[in-house]
């Protein structure tokens, strides 16, 4: 079934030195189709030079997080269907500096979780009797894809507090659960250093807004728990 | 050295920027969206073993098969390395078994044939229709994290990387290409970039890059469909044991199956059509293999345009040909100072990038080896510590 919707979309180039406005899209399209999908064809029948940042279309990479009416979300996972009322307003993630429209520098979000972190985990038990001969364990890729929806929805992190954030935090804890001696008392320490976690009010929008049930503020309750314990906490 | 331009964000022009820049040539690659904003990081996710292709595309199986292995040492991080199954559930399907395997042993595949009790063993999802198996080398690529491993492993070696700047012409008055006018999406300026050596290494868009230039080139964009449905249910990548066609894999990836595909042939790339019917068919398809995607909830379904090379002769689009080239415009149009890189697949991105670099060298007269094969990359995570601003 065909409807009628308009986007508004916040454009800004802060390099360009235009003041931000919004600019209103109207578009046919079938209700069941994603945010991202209308954002395309806007792409490529309206506004070539709109710009966001979109890869695998399926909440795998992270790169399309946005404010779409307010709330932080994946635009290629959101279906404009979830929303009443004609017009939907997109706006970039806050917290992170602008390149263009909605598209931002995701390099803030990546400032305290170590390259070096083990992007990979045991997989969930799926009942199989063997593993397959040459392979050890089988594994699959951490939920967390890095998106900045947490750190954008965060309210300590928005007042400017120099907060590692909470994707930091949750990354930091899953590393922790695969580390013993040595690295696990050191990221320990940094968990409760003075950006650590001290600084979660416990708000937990985090874990409302993330798209892909890593639930950040239970992983940082898990470090304020294991910090007290060990005598570090505050 | 010279001034390499790549035109082109996707995996094709990250592998490039990646070997151009350790074989220490200067490189600038400029992608009109985000990086990875075209076919790359919206491919399945599959990294292929080779089998897919071993009966009616050996070319492309064998170049699988070898970046399969080297992709598994140099950036483990961005594989889960479950290992695949071919599964035959019809007559037709264990008879193509057979050819199956004879076709991958031939192509350098270690293939091993599973009875259907010990695939079910490994795999409890599977149907109880399942007759016989192949166990192959396939793995799950995390797409978008792949190809940021070549970026972030380019841009510490020195690549300038422009995102959001989109080539709008490619200036041959010379009578040979000596650089590119770029529109910066940021800025909305124009600018002219001096080059030795232009690269066009924009996938299923080179039609349109190569136009710039005024040549044509071969370009076919193929789309297909894929749909991620709820639920890790398998931990091995999935396969129908038949030759290619819709919905005939499923590949696990974090909490989530991808299932593929379908293919249709387009002249335009950024043709995003959701064919509803390619839809319900591969849904259907691939339950018959792994009854559990059939009935779960749907994240989300989108298509990509494969950039293949135009064949007059296959007789359907799935016999298409999914190797690679490279053509010298010297050679094929009398327009020196550049290059189209065309065809391949996210799988052999590498060998691409090795192939046209190696090309790169003896038209500017250089002797320098390839290192991609050995050097590990760099985590996608480095990419953003380099610094977000790259020079122009």
């Amino acid at each position: 079934m065909k409807k009628k919707i308009r986007l508004k979309i916040r454009r800004h180039r802060p390099e360009s030195k235009t003041p931000p406005s919004f600019e209103t899209f109207t578009l046919t399209i079938d209700a069941d189709i994603s945010i991202l999908d209308a954002l395309e064809m806007i792409q490529s029948a309206q506004e070539p030079t709109l710009m966001f940042r979109r890869s695998c279309h399926h909440s795998s990479c992270g790169t399309c997080g946005m404010l779409i009416n307010g709330e932080e979300r994946l635009a290629c996972v959101t279906r404009i269907s979830q929303f009443k009322g004609g017009t939907i307003t997109l706006e970039p993630l806050p917290g992170f500096p602008l390149l263009g429209d909605l598209a931002v520098d995701m390099a803030p979000l990546y400032k305290d979780i170590d390259e070096r972190w083990n992007y990979l985990r045991g997989a969930e038990d799926l009942g199989g009797k063997k593993l397959p001969e040459g392979i050890k364990r089988f594994e699959r890729f951490e939920n967390c894809i890095e998106c900045g929806c947490c750190v954008s929805a965060c309210p300590v992190a928005g007042e400017g507090k120099p907060f590692m954030g909470p994707a930091a935090l949750a990354a930091l804890n899953t590393e922790l659960q695969k580390t013993t001696g040595k690295g696990a008392r050191a990221l320990l320490k940094q968990a409760g250093g003075e950006r650590g976690e001290r600084l979660c009010n416990r708000a937990l929008a985090c874990s409302r807004v993330c798209p892909t049930a890593v639930y950040p503020a239970r992983h940082i309750l898990d470090l304020r728990t294991r910090l007290r314990g060990d005598g570090q906490g505050p | 050295m010279e001034h390499i331009i790549v035109i082109g964000g996707g995996g094709a022009g990250a592998a490039l920027a990646h070997d151009l820049t350790l074989r220490g040539f200067e490189v600038s690659l400029f992608e009109k969206g985000d990086l990875l904003s075209g076919t790359t990081g919206r491919h399945h996710g599959l990294l292929h073993s080779g089998a897919r292709y071993a009966v009616h595309d050996r070319a492309a199986a064998v170049e699988c098969v070898e970046e399969n292995n080297i992709l598994r040492r140099i950036a483990p991080q961005a594989l889960e390395q479950n290992d695949g199954l071919f599964v035959a559930i019809s007559p037709d399907d264990e008879a193509y078994g057979k050819t199956l395997l004879d076709a991958c042993l031939a192509s350098g595949i270690e293939a091993k044939k599973l009875s259907a009790t010990q695939a079910r063993k490994l795999e409890p999802a599977l149907t109880p229709e399942v007759r016989v198996a192949l166990q192959v080398p396939d793995a799950t690529i995390d797409a978008w994290r792949l190809a940021m491993h070549f970026f972030a492993t380019a841009r510490q070696n020195g690549a300038r990387l422009h995102p959001f700047c989109e080539v709008q012409w490619i200036d041959t008055r010379a009578g040979r290409v000596t650089g590119v006018e770029i529109l910066n999406y940021k800025t909305r300026k124009t600018s002219i970039v001096k080059g030795d050596l232009v690269v066009n290494a924009a996938g299923a868009w080179a039609g349109r890059v190569a136009a710039l230039a005024g040549i044509n080139v071969p370009v076919q964009p193929g789309p297909g469909v894929l749909v991620a449905v709820e639920g890790r249910v398998t931990n091995m990548v999935i396969n129908r044991m038949r030759p290619a066609g819709e919905g005939d894999i499923i590949v696990p990836q974090r909490g989530l199956s991808v299932l593929g595909t379908s293919l249709w042939l387009t002249d335009d790339p950024d043709d995003v059509t959701l064919p509803k019917k390619h839809i319900t068919r591969i849904i259907e398809n691939c339950s018959l293999m792994v009854p559990a995607v059939g009935g779960a909830p749907v994240r989300s379904v989108w298509s990509a345009a494969r950039p293949l090379i135009r064949d007059a002769e296959a007789s359907s689009p799935q016999q298409i040909s999914r190797t690679f080239e490279c053509y010298d415009h010297k050679d094929t149009h009398g327009v020196e100072g550049i290059v189209s890189l065309l065809g391949g697949k996210a799988t052999t991105v590498r060998a691409m990038a090795e192939k046209t670099a190696d090309l790169i060298c003896r038209k500017t007269g250089h002797k320098i080896a390839c290192r991609t094969r050995t050097t590990p990359l760099l985590s996608w995570r480095r990419f953003y510590a380099v610094g977000a601003e790259d020079g122009p």
